[in-house]
């Protein structure tokens, strides 16, 4: 593509954005000067900005089953329908009367017994769709009268005037998420580790290798371009990050995952204070349980539910004070059925359970009970549209519109935040 | 295409070049002098890395810094012919390759030229039959488990001698290895389009076991027939424990596998099918079992087969018997040949090798194609290639985190041998593949893996492909088992202009003339001038020919195809 003459990028908005973040990403090298001024010309733009508030999207990818992870055991139909894979209601913990925790999910219940985690139930996409790609793709555009491929968290970012892309994170995944695609610059890293730039080492002390690749990637055009001119400007932003301790903070012990990594790095990406507003967090943890999903001794529910629960845990304990900026909230593309299959699992269904944790949150077990019907297709319904639960984090944790983030959206209240 | 050498422009040198002499021999030394506190600094980082994490390559020389003036004269030299560096392919014929193998190598000219030119060289890759399969062959054997049973791998597995995730990773290194080095390229491209599209990914419960049957199934098929292909893909053990339907049973059908097939493989959401039909579906599946964990033999079971009429689009059928063999043979049928399946295998057949968005026309046209050859994927292929949208498309594909392995295996022609350890080439391009951002076959969900830039362009998948390609620009990881071109072998003359350099390395590594951009980051990644005159003394070939290498393969170019 360098062979092509430079053409007219297809978007202004990115190429101007782009090459004011390579600027900055070059004056921030510090002794940068001596390679300064053949290429840009323009301003650079303002150093990362503090980050006041911070909304952490975690993505349970597989349609995670909301019915075993927060139980209805007041719902007499939960156990005719699951006979053998259902949780006893002495096993729960947190029960209300009506619903209880998973027993894996004992690490939340110290933040639980706080008032900091909510359970949002019956959740999810107004309309069912049982395909995961097609509903992630729904969930994460949240905007079903357009066409653009604009996700919710980039029109978040593009509801203010700071330009970073460090403005939203996505982590634990080298392929950003559709909830991040859009006309606004992101960041999406499988870990902060790897954000450096490979032979811009102490042998180089000249700055040729970053010099050499702006040259290469300045007027590169398309998706491809904008990828490698925000890599190489992101090396310098994230090197606060990369300053932070990888060791969890107040003995803080996550699970020993991808998610666990994922949480950890948000963590100290969050302590760095670069600016980073959202943070995704992409969770591929198993949760397609058609089979095996199991009971208390065995299968794989056990597992991932534990490891879910430690992980954020351990994030809350890591950030210490930090902790009263961050709000967590999970989001899975939709529920399994009420009955189980043969296969000890769940096939495809519809509502499910948001979490809400952390900062602003009231706590408790929050969303309109449908009642639970068991035959053979039955699936929990959805009384409380996703988007209202992520309405409320939007207004009142980060003090956006309804109108811009999810347009066209009339949101019910939740009471899921203070 | 005209005459037959059309395709094939012998390109010269445009610069000039000092002396006449082949290239000198390696200065086999050079790379492993350093200074001893660098020694010192890189064994700690050697560390650091380490402990990050094992996947990652390391550097184990240092570069040096480079000397800011030659060790050769720099005066004005007569302007004597140019050497010949060989034919490259005109801008047409590099567009086909790089579309259609796994990257550029300077020895596709030579294969291009004795097949008379990029349409006679693509119509024999379009029939592999008459190509040497000598290098798969081959490296079938450098792995037991390649072509080992399920039982032998379980075996296996249970004895302690080799996990079944490692089967898998043996799998999946193979079939980089095959696209790196298979001369049936076309093939192997086809291969692998096809092992995403009816993506079983190993790592999954038990996969593992069926993973390299399966891919080598689709090997088979693939430059064939989709009706004949989805039939043996569908009813394949790798596809039944990865979506569930090994264990389906008529009292209670589990809709995973039968779901998928109508949504990812064939006629796509757009074709409206119902959730009663998603039911039929996996109703006409039922009965292809495999005895899970225990002796994993592969069975039809007429006891699990779910019977009564069943309909799914246009399809019924009273489903009598309890072997449901003939109606899932009459329904994958179905399903190859109706026009909502040919448009999605036209639209990914497009977005693969075309664009990421490709015209509803081209779309439409291929479709057309595949069904008026009865789903055979040959005339697609030819009606793709001779599509004007092909031809405007040159570059417009990002290669994922695998494919810019295998084309920088291929560019830096590194020469890779059967492994004896576990770092060993062949073994460890597996890690890199998955430190730049994704194994060959690791996208855990049943949709493959995505095939859009902006999938292949975040920080992590940049920053991750520029270590790898530094690091095999240094030849420091891995080097087991693997040959790696001497740094003095690069130059074309024992004398050359720093410019002419370029111009030959851009040939060699990208297949294409230097872009004066190119000149430019190579000139700043070294510290060198155009006219600077190198040689195999020069601290250029010495020490720093990584960070010149480098410059190739991270450029937009390579990291496109």
């Amino acid at each position: 593509m360098d062979t092509t003459p430079a053409g007219k990028p297809c978007c202004e908005e990115y190429a101007g954005l782009s090459r004011r973040g390579l600027l900055k990403g070059v004056l921030g090298a510090g002794a940068a000067t001596a390679f300064f001024g053949t290429t840009f010309t323009q301003t650079a733009y303002a150093a990362t900005q503090s980050a006041d508030r911070v909304l952490v999207v975690l993505s349970l990818r597989g349609a995670a089953d909301g019915l075993s992870l927060v139980v209805p055991y007041g719902d007499a139909a939960y156990y005719t329908a699951r006979p053998r894979i259902a949780i006893p209601a002495a096993s729960l913990l947190a029960p209300d009367g009506f619903f209880g925790l998973h027993p894996s999910l004992a690490p939340l219940v110290p933040l639980w017994n706080a008032g900091k985690v909510a359970a949002v139930h019956a959740t999810g996409l107004p309309v069912a769709n049982r395909s995961h790609f097609a509903a992630m793709e729904a969930l994460e555009d949240a905007d079903p009268g357009s066409s653009a491929r604009v996700g919710w968290i980039n029109r978040l970012i593009g509801t203010d005037d700071y330009e970073n892309p460090l403005q939203a994170v996505g982590m634990g995944f080298t392929t950003p998420i559709t909830a991040m695609y859009g006309p606004e610059g992101t960041v999406t890293t499988s870990r902060v580790d790897d954000m450096v730039l490979a032979g811009a080492d102490r042998w180089d002390p000249e700055g040729r290798r970053p010099l050499s690749l702006n040259t290469l990637w300045s007027e590169a055009p398309g998706a491809v371009g904008r990828g490698g001119r925000s890599a190489i400007a992101a090396v310098d932003d994230f090197a606060p990050v990369r300053a932070i301790s990888a060791t969890p903070a107040n003995g803080a012990a996550y699970s020993d995952d991808d998610l666990g990594q994922a949480l950890a790095d948000a963590a100290r990406t969050i302590k760095a204070d670069v600016g980073a507003e959202v943070i995704s967090v992409d969770h591929d943890g198993g949760w397609d349980m058609h089979a095996n999903l199991g009971t208390l001794s065995w299968g794989t529910m056990l597992g991932a539910a534990g490891a879910l629960a430690t992980s954020l845990a351990a994030f809350f304990t890591d950030l210490g004070p930090l902790g009263d900026r961050v709000t967590v909230v999970t989001i899975s593309e939709f529920g399994r059925r009420v009955r189980e299959n043969a296969n000890y699992g769940l096939d495809h269904g519809h509502g499910n359970v948001m979490f809400v944790l952390g900062a602003g949150v009231r706590g408790g077990y929050r969303g309109t009970w449908p009642g639970l019907v068991d035959s053979l297709d039955a699936d929990l319904a959805v009384t409380t549209d996703y988007r209202s639960v992520l309405a409320e984090l939007v207004t009142k944790r980060l003090g956006r519109s309804v109108a811009d983030v999810f347009p066209g959206f009339a949101p019910e209240a939740v009471g899921a935040l203070l | 295409m005209g005459e037959a050498a059309a395709g094939l422009v012998t390109r010269r040198t445009l610069g000039r070049v000092t002396g006449t002499a082949a290239a000198t021999t390696a200065l086999s030394g050079a790379l492993l002098v350093g200074l001893p506190d660098e020694a010192a600094a890189v064994a700690e980082r050697r560390r650091k890395r380490r402990k990050k994490r094992r996947k990652k390559h390391r550097p184990s020389t240092p570069t040096t810094p480079t000397p800011t003036t030659p060790t050769s004269p720099t005066s004005p030299t007569t302007p004597t012919p140019p050497p010949d560096v060989g034919p490259v392919l005109d801008s047409r014929g590099l567009h086909l390759v790089q579309r259609f193998t796994g990257g550029w190598t300077s020895g596709l000219a030579a294969e291009v030229a004795a097949a008379g030119g990029t349409d006679q060289w693509f119509a024999a890759q379009l029939d592999p039959a008459g190509i040497p399969d000598d290098f798969s062959t081959a490296s079938a054997s450098w792995w037991v488990s390649i072509l080992a049973s399920a039982q032998d791998l379980w075996a296996r597995d249970r004895a302690g001698t080799e996990g079944v995730w490692v089967a898998n990773a043996n799998y999946e290194r193979w079939s980089m290895l095959r696209r790196m080095y298979s001369r049936r390229q076309v093939l192997e491209t086809m291969a692998n389009f096809w092992e995403h599209h009816l993506h079983a990914p190993g790592e999954a419960d038990g996969v593992a076991l069926f993973r390299s049957d399966y891919g080598r199934m689709i090997r088979r098929h693939a430059l064939g027939r989709f009706d004949e292909l989805l039939l043996e893909a569908t009813t394949h053990p790798a596809m039944g424990v990865y979506l569930g339907n090994a264990v389906s049973t008529k009292k209670a059908p589990n809709e995973n596998l039968g779901r998928e097939l109508l949504e990812l493989h064939t006629v796509g959401r757009a074709a409206g099918y119902t959730e009663d039909d998603v039911k039929s579906s996996a109703r006409i599946l039922t009965g292809y079992r495999v005895d899970m964990w225990k002796t994993w033999n592969v069975y039809y079971d007429t006891t699990a087969h779910w019977t009564g009429p069943v309909t799914v689009l246009g399809f019924s059928d009273p489903n009598a018997s309890a072997d449901g063999r003939a109606v899932t043979a009459a329904y994958l049928h179905y399903l190859a040949h109706h026009p909502s399946t040919a448009r999605t295998i036209a639209r990914k057949l497009a977005v693969r090798f075309v664009s990421d968005d490709p015209s509803a026309d081209l779309v439409d046209h291929l479709a057309q194609v595949y069904l008026a050859n009865d789903t055979a994927v040959v005339p697609v292929l030819r009606a793709l290639v001779a599509s004007a949208e092909f031809a405007e498309a040159a570059g417009a594909k990002m290669r994922t985190p695998d494919e810019d392995l295998v084309a920088t295996y291929r560019a830096l022609e590194v020469a890779v041998h059967a492994p004896t350890a576990g770092d060993s080439a062949a073994n460890a391009m597996l890690w890199q593949s998955s430190g730049i951002g994704m194994r060959p076959f690791g996208w855990t969900r049943p949709d493959g893996r995505p095939d859009r830039a902006e999938a292949w362009t975040s920080v992590s998948r940049m920053l991750n492909s520029f270590d790898v390609h530094y690091t095999m620009s240094g030849g420091w990881w891995p080097t087991k088992d693997a040959e790696y071109r001497a740094p003095a072998a690069w130059l074309p003359a024992a004398s050359v202009r720093f410019d002419d350099l370029v111009e030959h390395l851009s040939c060699k590594l990208l297949g294409r003339s230097a872009s004066a951009v190119l000149q430019t980051a190579a000139a700043q990644a070294t510290g060198l001038t155009a006219s600077t005159v190198i040689t195999a003394d020069h601290g250029l070939v010495r020490w720093n020919m990584p960070r010149l290498l480098t410059v190739f393969l991270d450029s937009p170019t390579h990291f496109t195809r």
